[in-house]
């Protein structure tokens, strides 16, 4: 080991990650985003170096990732989402030939191959096949997202749901609810619904072989066993799939390091500014 | 003859009785959760306005969802239905735009009113009144005042999603930053008239154009459609019930 150690900050538009790696992962924090991204970034940064015992001049490289990337001032690079994300999954599942990230107001699919992205679709125009869509329909059963999806594995036979919209499909729900159809059968619908969305955006990314799911989607068992049944491939994931962005920022910024310093060019670090509150000790280790 | 035309909504029913093509009277009733019952109820309904009975009728016509195929009734489309009203008002109408409950239909017709080339778009929420519905929940508006009030709006809200499910949360966070409901309505009337506007592309829109459906209703989105399509659109006195006529009107003319 280089005895280096890089970060990735991925700034999402719900929460906020931080991972360290040195060797393997050294440090990890997850978030909430809140209104404040610059603070945000900066809290939960110091939060990683507190975890580790070090400071930010010990990072080699910093890259962000994610929707509020441009708010992490003390960044070196941002990279976007789709190939922070790819490059996490790879250091999780190095032969993976897809990833299908669910969000909570966003939808991606990423192809990879030998390791890189090669493709990728994302949705973020229609709630349908987003983590909405369930939290709409969760709320309308009266129950919380983490519930639906072990609740939907006690289904005896799925309901079919006919509307793709997340606003009919509530209204066809609540129909189905007053029908007497049992709660389960609903859910597992429902995941079946979204499964099925997910898997017509990404049919034209033609990813066969082992998917990666991340994002807030990989937590529901239900939705893995909706996607595992549509779309008939191994649908694998990793309770760090939250972490995806992040390790794929920190594996980038270890990657880009590495590379340079082969070169004989080593990166230009950026400002390391932390504004608003000082959260670090300026003459040292915190 | 009399002749019953009923068109069956989601939320409503609208049923008008004709005298030959001449409208008499009609009723707007909810559709419950039982259409084949709320169909029944309301024929009786306004039959009842008119002063008859079933046996009076010569003929019962119905648009919308089907009712569970009631026998004897004949079934006609929405694009259909609303092309024969909007000609039988109009007879300069060369294209129809239809804003109903869930979905947002376009036509384009010929001289007698017959439909050449149409457009639908209901599988997204957010091109229909239903947006119009959700929006008038979150900002605690009643339907009937959206209009009215878009209309005094100083600067439109742009939001920045097309999707129904999104703009609520867009709504709400622009409702904290403290845009003025006028604005925010403005805004939701002109994202459904973008959505209009690009259905009708698909159907090359041409001649007088008429606006129909519940969507009709509403003052500020006919304004939005009119300025987003540059044209001045051709409202019927109760856009409401132009498919539920032009359902009896196509039974009739079947029938000669």
């Amino acid at each position: 080991m280089s005895g280096f150690y890089y970060a990735g900050v991925d700034l999402g538009s719900t929460t906020a990650k931080v991972v360290i790696v040195g060797d393997g992962i050294v440090a990890r924090v997850l978030g909430p985003t809140g209104a404040e991204h610059r603070r945000t970034a900066n809290r939960t940064m110091a939060e990683a170096l507190s975890q580790v015992g070090l400071c930010l001049e010990d990072m080699a490289y910093i890259v962000a990732t994610g929707y509020g990337r441009i708010n992490v001032p003390f960044a070196d690079r941002q990279i976007t989402e789709i190939s922070c994300h790819g490059r996490g999954v790879v250091h999780f599942f190095p032969d993976a030939s897809g990833v299908i990230d669910i969000g909570g107001q966003d939808s991606k699919g990423i192809k990879l191959a030998q390791g890189r992205v090669v493709d990728f679709v994302m949705n973020d125009k229609c709630a349908a096949g987003t983590g909405r869509f369930l939290e709409v329909i969760a709320e309308a059963l009266g129950l919380t997202v983490e519930e639906i999806g072990p609740l939907s594995l006690g289904a005896g036979r799925a309901v079919r749901i006919s509307n793709v919209c997340t606003v009919f499909a509530e209204q066809e729900v609540v129909g189905r609810l007053a029908d007497g159809v049992p709660v389960p059968d609903i859910l597992a619908g429902l995941h079946e619904a979204i499964a099925g969305r997910v898997s017509a955006m990404f049919a034209r990314l033609k990813m066969r072989g082992r998917l990666v799911v991340t994002g807030g989607g990989a937590l529901n068992v239900g939705l893995l066993k909706a996607l595992k049944d549509k779309m008939g491939q191994e649908i694998v994931t990793t309770p760090l799939a939250q972490f995806a962005g992040a390790v794929g920022a920190a594996m980038l910024a270890k990657d880009l390091d590495e590379q340079a310093q082969k070169q004989g060019r080593p990166l230009k670090r950026g400002q390391r500014k932390l504004e608003a509150v000082t959260f670090f000790s300026e003459t040292g280790r915190v | 003859m009399f002749i019953a035309g009923i068109d069956i909504g989601s939320v409503t029913i609208k049923a008008v009785l004709t005298e030959g093509e001449d409208l008499k009277v009609f009723s707007i009733t909810a559709s419950g959760g039982d259409y084949r019952q709320a169909a029944e109820a309301a024929l009786s309904d306004v039959l009842a306005k008119a002063g008859l009975e079933r046996g009076d009728l010569s003929l019962v016509a119905v648009t919308g969802h089907d009712a569970a195929g009631q026998t004897g009734w004949q079934r006609v489309s929405e694009i259909t239905a609303q092309g024969l009203a909007l000609a039988r008002l109009f007879p300069e109408v060369r294209t129809v735009i239809d804003i109903g409950g869930q979905a947002t239909r376009v036509a384009k017709l010929n001289l007698g009113g017959a439909v050449t080339d149409f457009a639908v778009s209901e599988k997204c929420a957010s091109g229909s009144g239903r947006f119009l519905q959700i929006m008038s929940r979150v900002l605690e508006v009643p339907l009937a005042d959206m209009g009215p009030l878009s209309l005094r709006a100083k600067t439109p809200v742009r939001f920045g999603t097309g999707c129904a499910v999104f703009a609520e949360s867009e709504a709400i966070t622009r409702i904290t930053e403290g845009h003025s409901r006028e604005d925010i309505l403005a805004g939701v009337h002109l994202a459904i008239a973008i959505k209009v506007h690009s259905l009708l592309q698909r159907i090359q829109p041409e001649g007088a154009c008429g606006l129909t459906g519940g969507g009709a209703l509403d003052v500020g989105l006919v304004k939005r459609i009119e300025e987003t399509c540059g044209f001045k659109a051709l409202v019927p006195p109760e856009p409401r019930i132009t498919a539920a006529w032009g359902a009896a009107l196509a039974a009739m003319r079947r029938g000669q």
